[in-house]
């Protein structure tokens, strides 16, 4: 147990947007090859969440430990900001992150998009990036698509490459922030089918969805959200085969 | 044949200097005009104020003037500056404001205003998508801007930059005020001797027209090569 430390800890987590309080003391622990979906109402506050994960936003409160690692905080004038960001630049590295929008960088290839931080954050050599990017989209389908620039794929085409890209890190988590939620129903499919091959090969997810089916199947954890605070969370037949609370009851009612 | 009366190589030399100065203004304004956008993106309260007070003076003083400010002006203040060393510490020395050098600060100055307020525009018009994925990824400030922000901005930059480069090549026509050798003060000169106006003006808007089509069949390949992968204008 104590050999290899725990991927992500993340303690007490709280943020405020000016005077509302949007995240009142959030907690989770991802230990290797979890799956930990987070669901709830949109405002629950778990896509802020994931990104106090790897501080795209600051918490104002809350510890961060990254692979044993504890990220060092200071006060500013600006509120609480990391003290350190090389740290945090490192910390980023062994986090990945899935976008709703995909945000592939628009002016490289695909190629290019998934070797860019190998290479140059990594510190890869270029041959051995080109070669590992080549097998991971081979992998999610899209080794013709290689030289293609974002704007010539579709947005299921545009995700799996993002997770291509995602992989390319050898990430301790992966995040993944509502991947499927702008995609055309009939493309998401095929992202939340790599995602599965994802999960069952042990790579330790955290995945804001609204996607019930892949979050009963998939997750080895279910945390509903509900204004900023844990209303339910357990295995997923409890939370979502047999949920308590009265509004995760509401919310997973089929709408119509 | 066109009779140049013998002022065909000083006219040549003349457009020679009009390019070199133009090309180290142009220079210089890119450099003032990226540290201006920054500034003015700052959330350091002084630096957003002197991103501020520079653009304002600079929009709101002719160019003339500015320039002949700071030829006389630094003219002066260096005299200064050297007449207090040589009181205080008996070091004698001599600086001359070269004209050359004087035009290209000048006109890189004014125009690193103007960049300054086409740079800034064309760092928000970036997705801020793009900017997150890349700090996402561990890149750090400087990574982010060389990779992603720098290649991307300069796809809404250059329309602004391409148009700010044709104003500041006509604008280095002014330094002949202060007594540089560009071309057209050579034409000047050339019109009184042989009382040939016409003809040495017509020979001067000629070489800045093929001045300005050379440049704007290069930008048209810079945009091109920065609109890779947006298909075309959006």
């Amino acid at each position: 147990m104590a050999d290899t430390p725990i991927p992500l800890e993340v303690r007490n987590i709280k943020k405020r947007f000016g005077n509302t309080e949007v995240l009142k003391g959030l907690s989770l622990e991802a230990r290797k090859g979890d799956v930990i979906t987070l669901i709830g109402a949109s405002g629950s506050g778990k896509s802020t969440f994931l990104r106090c994960m790897n501080l795209l936003e600051q918490p104002n409160e809350g510890e961060l430990i990254v692979h044993g690692e504890q990220i060092r905080f200071k006060e500013t004038k600006h509120g609480r900001e990391p003290a350190d960001w090389n740290q945090v630049v490192q910390m980023r590295a062994k986090l990945s992150m899935v976008f709703q929008s995909f945000n592939l960088w628009a002016h490289m290839t695909l190629l290019e998009n998934v070797i860019e931080a190998p290479v140059h954050v990594l510190k890869k050599p270029r041959k051995e990036a080109i070669q590992h990017a080549r097998a991971l989209l081979e992998r999610v389908g899209l080794a013709e698509r290689a030289d293609y620039y974002p704007a010539q794929l579709s947005g299921g085409q545009q995700q799996r490459g993002a997770i291509a890209r995602a992989l390319a890190m050898d990430p301790e988590v992966m995040l993944f922030d509502e991947p499927t939620s702008a995609l055309d129903p009939e493309l998401v499919g095929d992202v939340l089918k790599v995602m599965r091959d994802l999960a069952e090969e042990g790579r330790t997810m955290i995945v804001v969805t609204h996607e019930m089916a892949f979050a009963r199947d998939v997750s080895s954890q279910v945390i509903y959200l509900h204004q900023g605070q844990v209303e339910e969370a357990g295995p997923p037949d409890e939370v979502l085969g047999n949920p308590r609370s009265e509004r995760l009851k509401q919310f997973l009612a089929p709408k119509r | 044949m066109i009779d140049l009366h013998g002022y065909g190589p000083r006219l040549l030399e003349g457009a020679l200097v009009t390019i070199e100065l133009a090309v180290l203004s142009l220079i210089l304004a890119i450099v003032l005009g990226l540290i201006t956008a920054s500034a003015k993106m700052s959330r350091n309260w002084v630096a957003h104020r002197l991103g501020t007070l520079y653009t304002t003076i600079i929009r709101g003083v002719p160019d003339l003037v500015l320039m002949m400010l700071l030829f006389f002006g630094g003219q002066i203040g260096i005299n200064m500056v050297t007449d207090w060393l040589y009181d205080r510490f008996d070091i004698d020395i001599f600086i001359n404001v070269n004209e050359f050098v004087a035009g290209v600060l000048t006109i890189g100055l004014i125009f690193g205003a103007y960049m300054g307020e086409t740079f800034r525009g064309a760092f928000l018009a970036v997705d801020s998508g793009q900017i997150e994925a890349g700090r996402a990824y561990g890149m750090s400030h400087a990574l982010v801007f060389r990779r992603i922000r720098f290649p991307q901005m300069m796809r809404h930059a250059l329309p602004g930059l391409s148009n700010n480069w044709m104003v500041l090549l006509k604008t280095t026509a002014l330094v002949s005020v202060i007594g540089l050798s560009d071309m057209v003060r050579v034409a000047a000169e050339a019109s009184k001797a042989t009382r040939e106006p016409f003809l040495f003006m017509i020979i001067v808007a000629i070489i800045y027209l093929l001045i300005a089509s050379v440049s704007e069949w290069f930008f048209a390949k810079l945009q091109k090569r920065y609109d890779v992968g947006f298909g075309g204008h959006d």
